[in-house]
């Protein structure tokens, strides 16, 4: 690792040219995966990423470059390669502030439990979801653990260390029958060490996966129709995700690509919908001390009361746009320049009852369990598939329904959402943007919305 | 030479077998926007992978810190990692094959273009996309070329590499037409620099963009479908996983016990074949050291056997196939073999159709186990054998598996994308759309 005095000097040298700001980005990440399955622990892979990436700035243009080459010597050859796009009069730097303490409270970091141990308690679950049915042909489930080391210094002062410890926990069933293959899977993930089997219920994920691959089996294909849909909460928080929250990232926003430009202050979405982006939920796979700018993680009102109030915003954004930095600045390694990113997104509980959406609607679908989603910001379109689906009838959940695939438009879906619950829960995901892949939380209540176009390949002759 | 100490050591420590693979990678980025320099990107990183046996099983670090006492850390860490496996597979470091396909590739010095002409380029490009009246913006124009060198040693005694260069460029226009909003893009990938044709690019974003504006949705309902060979590619691309010997041996692929039957319409045939002179790349090894060689997985609608690696080829008793990828199983340059037909002929037997030219949500909404796929999409409706309206907001619903036993036509535009599969036109006998009620 370099010395503070040795990054101070290669900061004051990134100035010499005429770039106004400048930042290293020091990473030492370690990680590890087990896999077990159908009882056997069959891999355990160990990784590391390693090196430092360098950011100059001058107005709005950026430069960046980086290598896994950590010495004094290397990065100045970095930073003289950089220096060379600017032309123009020298800025001083702030000299490099202290250290702020961030939170720390692993219980139970990777290093400190035996492969075994781990590999025990993945093999209960494997052998759980397994010994669930007969039908289930396999069962996997596998433990990822990240411990990302960063140090952030820059020219305006901010040096800054951070230690982010995750932890995820993946499950699949596999059933087989008459011909039949489906699948399900779950993964729970926290910014924790081994202590996430504290604090999630892995046994209560095991069954359901088994018990969701099963019903699959016998579920129908969707048919293709535009309909009432209640999305379940947690993992249901995909629809804000991806209708509402990319569009509001400043990589958006800052080239007048969003239909949320320019909207601050005015109605974008229904009375009912309060949303929030928080950098600092306790325990939390999105969650952050300080962001990859090393600014201080905070909570963010995005929409009050169907209002829009406000963007997420890195630091070169910020000028760009002349606003705030909101402590959203995030990349997935050394090898990305930095920008506005999600951590934990999601829609703030409302006073319906879960029970009460399902009997106040005539006929529709329950998206229980959601997938993975995306949008293209620019022109809203967003879609989401939905893993576990049951058809509303009457008020009632009837039958188990699959494959079904929801599509719409980012500035016209809030408005249609009429009805909010109060059953909050977040759901974990890896988010993938310009800056590379990052863990996010996605959450919300249970919501219905009034009218989606849903497909699916039922309903052939 | 450090990778060989690092066996050196590896095999003091009471490891059987190891091998080092590493690649570096070099590049350069540049994105214009609005005429000027918006973002400039340098790179150089190397990354080392050791698998190493250490009683009888396997298990691999991969890791960027090269320092000594890093990587003295990981090989303690390889052998504790191997010893707490429960199940013991067929581990293989390989002593190479007999003899390995000659690649003639160019190795063009991108770095030889001053960076001012790479900034022109796509000044360039930009200034002629905007040039359209419908283009509001061009949201992105990159350049980015890239320089990587793959080295394998082993414990066997084999010592393997390749070098290889290419550059790409993407641009995406923003189109607008009233409250219409549309992107469109177009990439292409060079091996030399003045391969790039501003002109042609711009004309072909162009044409993509204004040509779906003014979509609109259609009536939910049984379609005959024609999916553009860029689509139809990406589709291959994601259900390739299907094939592998590795989903095969863990009961993750419903054509575990088909090999040998017919599961795809009789002009079906899907080949991998690592040396395609179309493909862009082009590769005479895999990562476990085993040469690459052409081969049929799917011959007139028949599955001829599971791409493997020296793991799975162990298991099912079979030689290995040369893919053997990052730890895995992949194919190399997968594609679907074209046939005659020119495109208008393609369709012109279609009353009531639709042609799929745009495809999102890949990874959220495609089961590669059971198959089944459910698609945002857009493209145009067929009419009366003709390319009629743009449409848009739509779901392509069907299943993998009956798709290519309903296969109608086949194209002749056979066309490679980045990932290295290649796919012509496709046109499937009918398929589910989600549209309006």
């Amino acid at each position: 690792m370099l010395k503070k005095v040795e990054i101070q000097k290669l900061l004051n040298e990134s100035l010499q040219t005429g770039a106004d700001f400048a930042e290293i980005f020091i990473e030492d990440t370690e990680s590890s995966m087990i896999r077990v399955i159908s009882g056997d622990v069959t891999s355990i892979d160990r990784g590391n990423i390693y090196g430092a990436g360098v950011r100059l700035i001058q107005g709005v243009d950026e430069v960046y470059g980086f290598t896994n080459h950590v010495t004094y010597e290397s990065i100045l050859g970095v930073v003289k390669n950089l220096r060379a796009s600017f032309s123009g009069e020298l800025t001083k730097t702030i000299p490099l502030g202290d250290k702020k303490p961030y939170k720390n409270n692993i219980k139970k970091p990777m290093n400190s439990v035996s492969v075994k141990e781990k590999s025990e308690v993945l093999q209960a679950l494997s052998n759980q979801i397994k010994n669930y049915d007969k039908r289930i042909v396999q069962a996997v489930s596998l433990l990822l653990e990240i411990e990302q080391n960063v140090l952030i210094a820059n020219s305006e002062g901010i040096y800054q260390d951070d230690k982010r410890t995750y932890s995820r926990v993946h499950m699949t069933a596999v059933a087989q029958e008459n011909g039949v293959m489906q699948h399900a899977a779950e993964s729970p993930g926290r910014y924790m060490g081994f202590e996430i089997f504290d604090a999630i219920d892995a046994k209560t994920y095991a069954n359901q996966v088994a018990e969701s691959a099963i019903t699959l089996l016998s579920a129908d294909d969707m048919t293709a129709q535009v309909m009432p849909v209640v999305l379940h909460n947690a993992f249901g928080g995909v629809i804000f995700h991806e209708a509402c929250g990319h569009p509001l990232e400043a990589t958006s926003v800052a080239k007048g690509l969003s239909p949320f430009v320019g909207k601050l202050g005015q109605k974008v979405g229904s009375d009912l919908v309060t949303a929030y982006d928080d950098g600092d939920v306790e325990g939390a796979w999105g969650r952050l001390s300080y962001d990859d700018e090393g600014k201080p993680t905070q909570k963010n009102l995005l929409i009050e009361k169907g209002v829009l109030k406000g963007y997420l915003i890195d630091y070169r954004n910020a000028r760009k746009m002349k606003m705030d930095t909101t402590g959203s600045g995030r990349r997935q390694s050394y090898k990305y320049s930095p920008t506005s990113r999600m951590n934990s997104t999601y829609i703030a509980p409302g006073k319906d009852k879960f029970e009460d959406i399902i009997r106040d609607t005539k006929y529709g679908l329950f998206a229980k369990k959601l997938g993975g989603g995306a949008v293209d910001p620019a022109t809203g379109e967003f879609n989401f598939a939905v893993q576990e689906g049951y058809m509303i009838e009457d008020g009632k959940l009837t039958r188990p329904v699959r494959g079904a695939m929801l599509i719409g438009h980012g500035k016209d879906v809030l408005f249609k959402i009429d009805k909010v619950s109060d059953n909050l829960e977040f759901g974990q995901g890896m988010c993938g943007s310009i800056s590379g892949s990052i863990p996010v939380d996605v959450g919300q209540p249970t919501i219905r919305v009034s009218s989606m176009t849903v497909g699916g390949s039922g309903g052939k002759k | 030479m450090m990778y060989q100490d690092w066996i050196d050591l590896g095999l003091k420590k009471g490891i059987t077998d190891l091998e080092v693979f590493a690649v570096r990678n070099k590049s350069m980025k540049l994105s214009v926007y609005q005429n000027k320099l918006d973002q400039h990107v340098q790179s150089d990183v190397e990354s080392i992978t050791i698998r190493g046996i250490y009683e009888n099983k396997l298990s691999t670090v991969r890791f960027e810190n090269l320092s000594d006492a890093h990587v003295d850390q990981l090989l303690d860490q390889l052998m504790a990692n191997a010893k707490a496996l429960t199940v013991v597979e067929p581990a293989i470091i390989y002593e190479g094959s007999k003899s390995y396909p000659e690649i003639k590739d160019e190795l063009f010095d991108f770095g030889s273009v001053p960076v001012p002409q790479k900034i022109d380029l796509l000044k360039n490009l930009e200034q002629q996309i905007l040039a359209n009246p419908f283009v509001t913006q061009v949201q992105t124009a990159v350049y980015q070329e890239i320089d990587t060198e793959t080295t394998l040693v082993n414990s066997k005694g084999l010592h393997l590499s390749r070098h290889n260069t290419y550059a790409y460029v993407y641009a995406e226009g923003v189109f607008q037409k009233e409250d219409d909003i549309k992107t469109a893009y177009d990439i292409k990938l060079a091996k030399s620099f003045n391969e790039f044709d501003v002109k042609q690019m711009a004309e072909e974003t162009i044409r993509k963009g204004v040509a779906k504006l003014g979509g609109k949705s259609i009536a939910s309902g049984e379609y005959p479908v024609v999916f553009s060979n860029e689509m139809f590619g990406e589709i291959l691309e994601v259900f390739s996983s299907i094939f592998s010997g590795e989903a095969a041996y863990r009961n993750m692929t419903f054509l575990k016990d088909k090999v040998n039957q017919q599961i795809a319409g009789k002009d079906v045939n899907l080949i991998d074949d690592p040396l395609h002179p179309d493909a862009h790349f082009k590769t005479g090894f895999d990562d476990e050291g085993v040469a690459c060689s052409k081969r049929y997985v799917v011959e007139n609608g028949v599955f001829k056997g599971f791409n493997h690696n020296l793991k799975t080829a162990t298991i099912f008793k079979e030689e290995p196939t040369g893919n053997g990828f990052r730890g895995g199983i992949s194919t190399t340059n997968f594609y679907l073999e074209p046939q005659e037909n020119d495109f208008d002929t393609l369709i012109s037997d279609i009353k009531d159709g639709v042609f799929i030219t745009d495809l999102v949500g890949l990874h959220a909404g495609v089961k590669t186990i059971s198959g089944e796929f459910n698609l945002q999409a857009s493209g145009f409706k067929i009419k009366d054998g003709k390319i009629d309206h743009p449409v848009k907001m739509i779901v392509i619903s069907g299943n993998f598996f009956e798709a290519i036993k309903h296969v109608k036509g086949i194209g002749a535009d056979l066309k490679f994308g980045l990932s290295g599969v290649g796919s012509p036109s496709v046109y499937i006998e009918s398929l589910m759309i989600g549209g309006e009620a």
